[in-house]
């Protein structure tokens, strides 16, 4: 007979038993995500020259470790390869283009594809196909396949911030040119260097020595080269009205044609029309240091009473304003280089720093127009000042208050694209 | 002792000169071996950058300096080329400045000689010819540079050679590089490293250096070597050592002989003023 | 006259200037094409540029030469110059090298025009010393402050450098004269760099739409 005790004992290790050897439900994780692709767009990249296309579609949790995405093109039947990357790479926020011209925190992949380096004969405006497979082991999805011609875009948006900035200025430049004729003229500090150009003509009439002017290596298109033009105006009236010798050794032939007929006006304007000779601007060398050892040499042997180095100078400021200072004559610099700014205020009576040399125009020719424009420089290191407290202090506020939009905007609009 | 200080003040400059002279021709005969601590950052950032590089990279070197500036700068274009090179790296060299065609002939000449004798003309490397108007080279060499670069400088069709695979403009390379003593390197960055986003390191004189400080911060320039002393710190990071460490020795005096009659005339301008 | 001579040249400045601004924001082929074509232009008119230059050159030189005036022995060397560099090139075809050989210009730039280059160059460093002797005094609390920022950048630079700062401080254990050095570098002087950039940048800025809008006229000669 069963004992009735074990009935319990029975049924307590049958349902043991059956706890156990229960099947367990799936877990969560080892269920495979399908990829949305039904948000696959293909289009033309916006803002370029028509040479790329732009793939897009949603990231989401079939983004894992291990997956890839591939990216394909054709032009005719065949298709090629054009990207393949890990599954959680190349998302909206990694393409580099400011804010108001994309939005960043869309929850897309997006690929930029640069047609002309996939297919040899591309032409813009041809129609390619495009599709995107996503590879998991073995489980893959494609999608459908999408037509986009690539196209030039007329304005490039992401360079708005550079644009209105340019704008604002030229109104600026407008507005201060239309207001250049006003009362007392308008206040500029004294600049030394300028100064001293009415003594240094005057030193170079008195000795009979003549006066050397050098334009600097750089080319018609460079600034200083420009700025240097103008201050050789000035000093070419002042030297036509003393009748002292004047010589301009040439790096550039460019700079040497401008210069005979800065220093021919010159010569008309002062009414010594018959003392000008063409040979006042003459060429060197367009070598360095060939242009420098022929002007220390022309400068040694013929003593000159002031010397002018003015304009785009090199390694061979120190060479040539050393050499004049050894010869004694009177000299006044100005460079952009800083680096060798020093060599010349060494060496030099004056030195014009920065930008100085860039206001001698309008300082020297007293024209209430380009004395106005001296405004606009004015106008735009206030705005940069601005931009450097404010900018600092908003992303110094974003970074202490966790406001990453703040940080990102203030970044995208300083930033040149 | 007045009439002495003051006479000692105004010195005929040439018997600086020949003490200089002296001073420099001295380790050249006789080597001090004055050893090479500290190297900088940004020739260590450029060293780590070409590192970095898979085999198989292309590297585009642009020596934009002429014989004025060789003694600085050549040791740099040298001593990058041998490493990029032991990295495999492809190289392109060309150059926008007239008088560097022969020192690039130079190198031509050394790298099957003693710099890379394993390495091969047209699938390893290659040298381009001169080019005018820097702007337009730099400018077309982010659009399509076989339009401005159609031939080596042998006249040899480029296109067709295996080290411009897969090149067509500066996006496909991955690291640019100018050495230059002028400010050649300005507009690499602006005309083609910014605009472009090109991946873009330096090589400058020592007087020029600081000027790209500015550039290093913003990440503009991936690292510059300085003068004479910048190639001599990239030769002790890639462990051969050559003009630039050979240089160093006479850099050392020259600038202790500077410092030296710096304070000395300064102690005699005081001495004259207050005894 | 008039209209050739003033009208015509400011409008092309301000339609070339325009255009090339333009260029800038929008990012067509034609706008690609434009800046090309500009850049051969400039090359063209550089050739023909150096040229004049050329003629220049040797026209000033003949007339020192021809009238005999001080120091007209100079000027045979340009042409002596000129000749000996301008002949091997057409010879060899603008070749330095023919295989493994030198030509006559390989020679004449290796062995001529290196050594001369170098040689002007390496003058800086003996002028760059005599001026230092000759010229940097402590006069004001700021020349001090620059002398002490630059014996440190030079001690710093080079390996005697370093060793002579050990020597004197290294048992402090704290300064390190290259740290500081690159400390010098990065921020004292990059700041007054910076400045200075950012000053010309709006400088050339301005005297850019001085030029294209005409007000700047000075390379235009007389009115």
């Amino acid at each position: 007979m069963l004992n009735i005790r074990i009935i319990p004992v029975v049924f307590a290790v049958l349902f043991a038993a059956s706890a156990v050897s229960a099947a367990t439900p799936a877990s969560p994780k080892n269920v495979p995500v399908k990829p949305d692709l039904s948000g696959f767009e293909a289009k033309d990249m916006p803002y370029d020259k028509g040479e790329a296309v732009l793939l897009s579609w949603p990231a989401g949790p079939a983004d894992v470790p291990g997956a890839v995405w591939q990216v394909y093109a054709a032009s005719g039947k065949d298709w090629v390869k054009a990207d393949e990357f890990p599954a959680d790479k190349k998302l909206a926020a990694d393409i580099e283009l400011p804010f108001w011209a994309w939005d960043r925190h869309a929850k897309l992949h997006v690929v930029q594809l640069d047609m002309p380096g996939l297919f040899n004969d591309f032409k813009i405006g041809t129609e390619y196909r495009f599709k995107v497979k996503y590879v998991n082991g073995k489980e893959t999805a494609e999608s459908p396949e999408l037509p986009a011609a690539p196209k030039p875009n007329l304005f490039n948006l992401a360079r708005l911030n550079n644009l209105l900035l340019l704008i604002v200025t030229t109104i600026v430049f407008f507005w201060t040119v239309s207001h250049a004729k006003r009362k007392g003229g308008l206040f500029i500090r004294r600049i030394a260097g300028l100064d001293a150009i009415d003594e240094a003509v005057g030193r170079a009439t008195e000795m009979g020595r003549p006066i050397f002017y050098s334009t600097g290596i750089g080319s018609m298109s460079a600034v200083p080269t420009i700025a240097s033009t103008s201050i050789l105006s000035e000093v070419a009236k002042k030297v036509a009205a003393h009748d002292t010798q004047l010589k301009v050794p040439h790096f550039d032939p460019i700079v040497m044609t401008v210069s005979k007929e800065i220093v021919k006006q010159a010569y008309a304007e002062s009414n010594r029309s018959d003392s000008y000779r063409d040979d006042i601007n003459f060429f060197v060398s367009q070598d360095q240091f060939s242009f420098a050892a022929s002007v220390d040499g022309m400068i040694h042997r013929e003593k000159p009473a002031a010397c002018f180095f003015i304009g785009h100078f090199m390694a061979e400021s120190l060479l040539l304003a050393e050499v004049g200072a050894t010869t004694g004559a009177i000299q006044i610099a100005g460079t952009e280089q800083e680096s060798q700014l020093p060599f010349f205020f060494t060496s030099c009576d004056y030195t014009l720093i920065g930008e100085e040399l860039y206001a001698a125009g309008a300082y020297l020719s007293k024209e209430p127009m380009l004395q106005s424009t001296l405004k606009v420089q004015d106008f735009g290191k206030a705005f940069v000042m601005l931009s450097i407290v404010a900018g600092s202090a908003l992303l110094l506020a974003g970074t202490w208050f966790k406001m990453d939009t703040l940080v990102t905007v203030v970044k995208h609009l300083f930033k040149a694209y | 002792m007045k009439n002495t200080i003051e006479k000692i003040l105004k010195i005929d400059r040439r018997l600086i000169f020949l003490a200089l002279t002296l001073l420099l021709v001295f380790p050249i005969v006789r080597p001090l071996g004055l050893p090479n601590k500290n190297i900088g950052n940004e020739v260590k950032a450029l060293h780590d950058k070409i590192e970095g590089l898979p085999a198989g990279s292309f590297l585009m070197l642009s020596l934009d300096y002429d014989p004025a500036t060789r003694p600085e700068l050549h040791p740099q274009a040298v001593a990058v080329i041998k490493h990029a090179f032991r990295k495999d790296l492809r190289i392109m060299i060309l150059t926008l400045n007239a008088g560097a065609t022969g020192l690039i002939d130079e190198i031509g000449e050394r790298i099957p000689k003693d710099i890379a004798p394993s390495k091969k003309y047209g699938t390893d490397y290659v040298i381009l010819p001169y080019q005018p108007n820097p702007v337009a080279v730099m400018t077309q060499l982010g659009m399509d540079m076989f339009q401005i670069y159609d031939k080596d400088r042998d006249g040899a069709d480029l296109k067709s050679m295996p080290v411009m695979k897969g090149i067509r403009n500066v996006k496909d390379m991955q690291l640019g590089m100018c050495i230059t003593g002028t400010a050649m390197l300005d507009y690499w960055v602006a005309y083609t490293a910014d605009k472009f986003k090109m991946p873009f390191a330096g090589g400058t004189t020592a007087v020029s250096q600081i000027g790209y400080a500015p550039y290093l911060q913003t990440g503009q320039l991936k690292g510059l070597m300085g003068g004479m002393k910048g190639a001599a710190d990239y030769e002790l990071l890639i462990g051969e050592k050559e003009k630039g460490t050979a240089g160093l020795d006479a850099l050392s005096l020259a600038h202790i002989m500077v410092i030296a009659l710096i304070v000395v005339a300064n102690i005699m301008m005081l001495w004259l003023k207050y005894l | 006259m008039t209209l050739i001579k003033k009208h015509i040249p400011l409008a092309i400045c301000f339609i070339v200037g325009l255009l090339t601004l333009s260029s800038y924001y929008v990012p067509t082929q034609s706008s690609e094409k434009y800046v090309e074509t500009m850049n051969k232009w400039e090359n063209i008119v550089a050739g023909f540029a150096f040229l004049l230059g050329l003629f220049s050159l040797f026209f000033s030189h003949t007339r020192k030469i021809t009238r005999r005036v001080d120091g007209w022995g100079y000027s045979l060397f340009v042409f002596v110059g000129f000749l000996a560099m301008v002949v091997p090139a057409i010879v060899s075809n603008g070749k330095q090298m023919i295989g493994a050989d030198l030509t006559g210009l390989g020679w004449g730039y290796r062995f001529l025009f290196n050594a001369l280059s170098g040689t002007m160059f390496s003058v800086l460093a003996f002028y760059i010393v005599s001026t230092a002797y000759r010229a940097f005094r402590i006069k004001s609390a700021q020349a001090g402050v620059l002398f002490a920022a630059a014996l440190v950048l030079m001690l710093a630079k080079v390996p005697l450098g370093q060793m002579i700062w050990e020597g004197l401080f290294g048992w402090t254990g704290a300064w390190d004269i290259a740290q500081i050095g690159q400390w010098l570098m990065d921020v004292p002087a990059v700041a007054g760099k910076r400045g200075i950039m950012m000053g010309l940048a709006i400088g050339g800025i301005v005297t850019a739409l001085k030029i294209i809008f005409g007000i700047e006229r000075q390379y235009m000669g007389k009115d």
